[in-house]
């Protein structure tokens, strides 16, 4: 899969009317913005179509991309943006008082990864304020730092710092035992 | 003459009243009009909300019951909303209110609602209280359906986890299970997540377990 | 503050957590397809908004949403977006987070190829059966969305003006006054961190 170039190329060429070259930028940034997206939305299909609409929306406004170079920070706030609309959305449809027992059931498979944990991760995470999921996933999955985070969602540091603590307390009493079992 | 009782009463309402009611004009037919606003200024004077009345007298109507009919389904919300008032307490919302007020329809008692209020005195119970009506609504018995959202209030369950929890026992109603044994395995399952120190409790009625603070 | 980076058991979660998840073989395919497409694109599933809000309160995010094309569905009151115009063309984005304590926006929803016309009516609208029009979509697909209050709220569709449906994906209403179909609505109004629901 060749590149054509680190993020800032890709963005510059796309500015000039080089539509094609943001496939680039797709396949670049796909694979962390799903994995992120899946945790957060707790189902692939979701997760897709929210990461879809993320790179549609980014290509739309590519031009307020002020750091070309920092493409992925400025993608993934709105991923972030994306998954915290769908996540709300899904919650206030009348239609998702419907018992869809397909996308309940519905937890992201990943490749190398033991399954049943996964299970129980997704629903400890479900488990979460959405907040609080979300720096947890930002802090210790995507290994941001609190400025990026800061930057990232307009929150506080401490804010941060809190919800990530309380994050992985609850996920600890929720997944301690389950853990224990292995 | 009705039409003089009517403006009569009209007249006497305080001006938010007679908008709630003006809301029924061309809509509902006398003589039901008249009663309803009666019952909406009796209602307005306990300290219940007359929205929901009105919208009721406007349900029937849009629905083309006579008037008969009518009064009969607003009197009896009325009297609900009382009984909802006197167990939720003055502070009581009006969304607090209307569910509570589906939730007696649906055969919870007033000390259950009381009782709720006493477990969660500062959150509102809109959701709570609408979750025991939609299970009854999907056919898990009243007392089973009280008890299980009385044990997860108790356990701080938040409102996002009571909506899934309905969704879980409607789905394993809908996949076969009874109602009862539905509810009360789902409600094990939901404490024992947000409380590791509850053990199981029974689906039905109230049990003397300790109580646990509810999570902010 | 404890240290939850050297917390083995939060290592193992975001280690599991880091695992790549497959995505379909014609991801990007469909993402450059909709890219080159240009505005307006709308996925083939996904609904068309409202473009005539009528009385309903639109956030500004789903003004937003419409002129992207990206057919994406309505938020809540807790995001809003400032636009900037830049010269040339494409307008700027800069997305903000903002905390509003704005009603919730229901969608409703109800499949009905052979309807003519499919209305909501409810609480919310006093019952009025010609007030909230749905809009039909491919498919026999009605939407109409509805910023509501917390509340619980009695609803039903009326298809062709006349007959009462019920909501198949909602909990029926406890009471039946009047013999007909009824469904309920319950919007949440806690904390914006839970969400309306």
């Amino acid at each position: 899969m060749s590149d054509g170039g680190p993020d800032e190329a890709l963005v510059r060429r796309v500015l000039e009317g080089d539509v094609e070259a943001f496939a680039g930028l797709v396949a670049r940034h796909r694979d962390r913005g799903l994995r992120f997206a899946a945790a957060m939305l707790g189902d692939a299909a979701d997760a897709e179509e929210a990461l879809q609409d993320a790179f549609i929306r980014a290509y739309r406004a590519l031009r307020s991309c002020r750091e070309p170079a920092k493409f992925g920070a400025w993608f993934l706030r709105i991923l972030v943006n994306r998954c915290r609309t769908r996540a709300a959305t899904r919650r206030r449809s009348a239609g998702l008082f419907v018992r869809d027992e397909a996308a309940l059931e519905r937890a992201p498979a990943a490749a190398g990864s033991d399954p049943e944990w996964r299970e129980e991760i997704t629903r400890a995470l479900a488990r979460l304020d959405p907040l609080q999921r979300e720096a947890f996933l930002l802090k210790h999955v995507e290994g941001l730092d609190y400025e990026e985070m800061a930057r990232l969602t307009g929150a506080g540091t401490s804010a941060l710092k809190m919800r990530v603590m309380r994050a992985c307390e609850h996920l600890r009493s929720m997944l301690g035992e389950a853990n224990d079992a292995r | 003459m009705r039409r003089t009782l009517l403006v009569a009463l009209l007249l006497s309402l305080p001006n938010a009243a007679r908008a709630q009611v003006q809301r029924l004009a061309g809509r509902v037919p006398e003589p039901a009009r008249t009663q309803v606003a009666a019952l909406v200024d009796s209602a307005t004077a306990a300290g219940v909300p007359g929205d929901p009345l009105v919208n009721k007298a406007l349900e029937g109507a849009s629905k083309g019951a006579d008037g008969a009919r009518i009064v009969a389904a607003v009197r009896s919300l009325a009297a609900r909303l009382r009984d909802a008032r006197a167990a939720l307490g003055a502070s009581a919302s009006e969304a607090e209110l209307v569910a509570g007020a589906a939730a007696l329809r649906a055969g919870a008692t007033p000390a259950f609602l009381a009782r709720l209020r006493r477990e969660s005195p500062r959150e509102p119970l809109v959701l709570p209280l609408a979750v025991m009506a939609d299970l009854v609504a999907r056919g898990v018995p009243a007392d089973t359906a009280a008890g299980s959202v009385l044990a997860l209030v108790r356990a701080g369950v938040r409102d996002a986890d009571l909506v899934a929890f309905r969704q879980d026992v409607e789905r394993d109603i809908a996949l076969g299970a009874a109602g009862g044994a539905a509810a009360a395995v789902r409600t094990s399952a939901t404490t024992s997540l947000n409380a590791p120190g509850l053990t199981n409790l029974p689906g039905t009625g109230t049990t003397p377990t300790p109580p646990a603070p509810r999570k902010p | 503050m404890r240290d939850d980076s050297d917390d083995p058991l939060i290592g193992r979660i975001a280690a599991e957590l880091r695992h790549p998840v497959p995505a379909r073989p014609d991801f990007e395919a469909r993402v450059m397809a909709a890219v080159r497409a240009g505005p307006p694109s709308v996925p083939a599933r996904a609904w068309t908004w409202l473009s005539e809000p009528r009385a309903v309160a639109v956030s500004p995010l789903s003004a937003l949403a419409l002129a992207a094309g990206v057919g994406a569905l309505v938020i809540a009151g807790i995001w809003s977006a400032s636009r900037s115009t830049r010269p040339g063309g494409a307008a700027g984005v800069a997305i903000e987070p903002v905390a509003a304590a704005a009603p919730s926006v229901v969608t409703f929803v109800l499949v009905d190829p052979r309807a003519r016309s499919v209305a909501l009516a409810g609480d919310f609208d006093g019952w009025d059966r010609s007030h909230l029009a749905m809009r039909r979509g491919a498919s026999g697909l009605w939407t109409v969305d509805v910023p509501l209050a917390p509340g619980r709220y009695r609803y039903a569709f009326v298809v062709d003006g006349r007959r009462f449906v019920a909501d198949p994906t909602a909990p029926p209403a406890v009471d039946d006054d009047f013999g007909q179909p009824t469904s309920v609505v319950t919007v949440s109004g806690a904390r914006a961190a839970g969400g309306a629901l």
